[in-house]
């Protein structure tokens, strides 16, 4: 799969609806707070399913305090993204590019996938931004970023973001 | 640019509000809802709100409002807070949401905006006291979707859910 998006490089700014249809930006949900976004094979995939429960979810707890967001990108529709996001207890935005505007631009698609055009999983840090701090291709599930290396990585965001990280 | 501004619910219509209604709850009873830029209290009852509830084009809406008493008011960082937070999160979207605050320290309750037939006795906030149903009319509220998605702090004390540090682009 060639990745159309690199390290250093800025991710696009993404307009799409919501899981309540609500069309967001990927500026607006950053706002000034690094971003864990993740791209889903879909709310059907086990290793999408599992992903979440065991990393994201969990994590979602200490980045409500960290000042740091999390979005998650697939091709699923808002009503199926709103039940899946429901069903994990997740509280952060899934956004929904049901129409695939994005998923062949951005050199996301899951090839080995020939019937649907659906997101390969991905996962990046990235700066408020935009600029792309790291990228883990889960393609393989243990290519997928454990929890331990979503916080080093957002912390070394976060470090570089706020001017009083060593006590004002 | 500062996050917050004030709201003032009450009797009385005062000057200088940049969003005004008339709200009715659910006996009959009539008050003003108006909106005030960030600055100088304009009244004693002013509690802080997110900036971004006010649209002085809005249309009318059904409010819930949990406005606590001064001496009732908990810890904004009581679990009961965060824990009314979170669900404000992974609940249904709302055409806008703020806590209330009148001091940094404590949580002065929450202002949730639909525009549907909801029922609003799910506020989450009426976990933390007395809920006011108001049916409140055009020129105060707006539509403000949710953007600080899992954050459920405050950015440098703005009332929750301002979603950056002032400065921040």
């Amino acid at each position: 799969m060639a990745l159309a998006i690199s390290a250093a490089e800025t991710f696009p700014d993404l307009e799409l609806p919501d899981h309540d249809g609500i069309v967001r930006t990927l500026s607006e949900l950053a706002a000034g707070d690094p971003i864990v976004l993740h791209t889903a094979r879909g709310y059907w995939c086990p290793k999408e399913q599992t992903f979440a429960r065991r990393v994201l979810v969990p994590l979602q707890d200490e980045a409500e305090v960290a000042y740091a967001r999390f979005v998650t990108l697939s091709t699923d529709p808002p009503e199926t993204s709103r039940a899946f996001r429901a069903g994990l207890g997740a509280r952060w935005p899934f956004l929904c590019d049901t129409e695939h505007a994005y998923v062949e631009a951005l050199g996301l698609r899951e090839t080995t996938d020939t019937v649907h055009k659906i997101y390969a999983p991905y996962a990046f840090v990235l700066r408020p931004d935009l600029v792309v701090q790291h990228t883990w291709i889960g393609y393989w599930f243990w290519g997928r970023p454990t929890a331990e290396e979503l916080r080093q990585e957002l912390r070394a965001a976060t470090r570089s973001l706020r001017p009083d990280w060593d006590l004002p | 640019m500062s996050g917050w501004a004030w709201l003032v619910a009450g009797a009385e219509r005062l000057g200088g509000a940049s969003a005004a209604a008339e709200a009715t709850d659910k006996h009959g009873k009539q008050l003003w809802v108006q909106g005030f830029p960030a600055g100088a209290r304009p009244h004693p009852a002013a509690v802080r709100v997110d900036r971004r509830v006010f649209d002085p084009r809005g249309e009318a809406a059904r409010v819930s409002l949990v406005l606590l008493e001064e001496q009732r008011c908990p810890l904004f960082d009581d679990p009961a807070v965060s824990q009314a937070l979170r669900d404000v999160l992974s609940g249904p979207a709302v055409d806008a949401v703020s806590t209330l605050t009148r001091d940094p320290v404590h949580c002065a309750g929450g202002v949730t905006i639909v525009r549907d037939g909801r029922d609003l006795r799910d506020d989450p906030f009426r976990r933390l006291g007395a809920q006011r149903v108001l049916a409140v009319g055009p020129g105060v509220f707006g539509r403000s979707p949710l953007t600080v998605a899992p954050v459920t702090q405050r950015y440098a004390g703005q009332p929750w859910p301002a979603d950056r540090f002032d400065g921040a682009a």
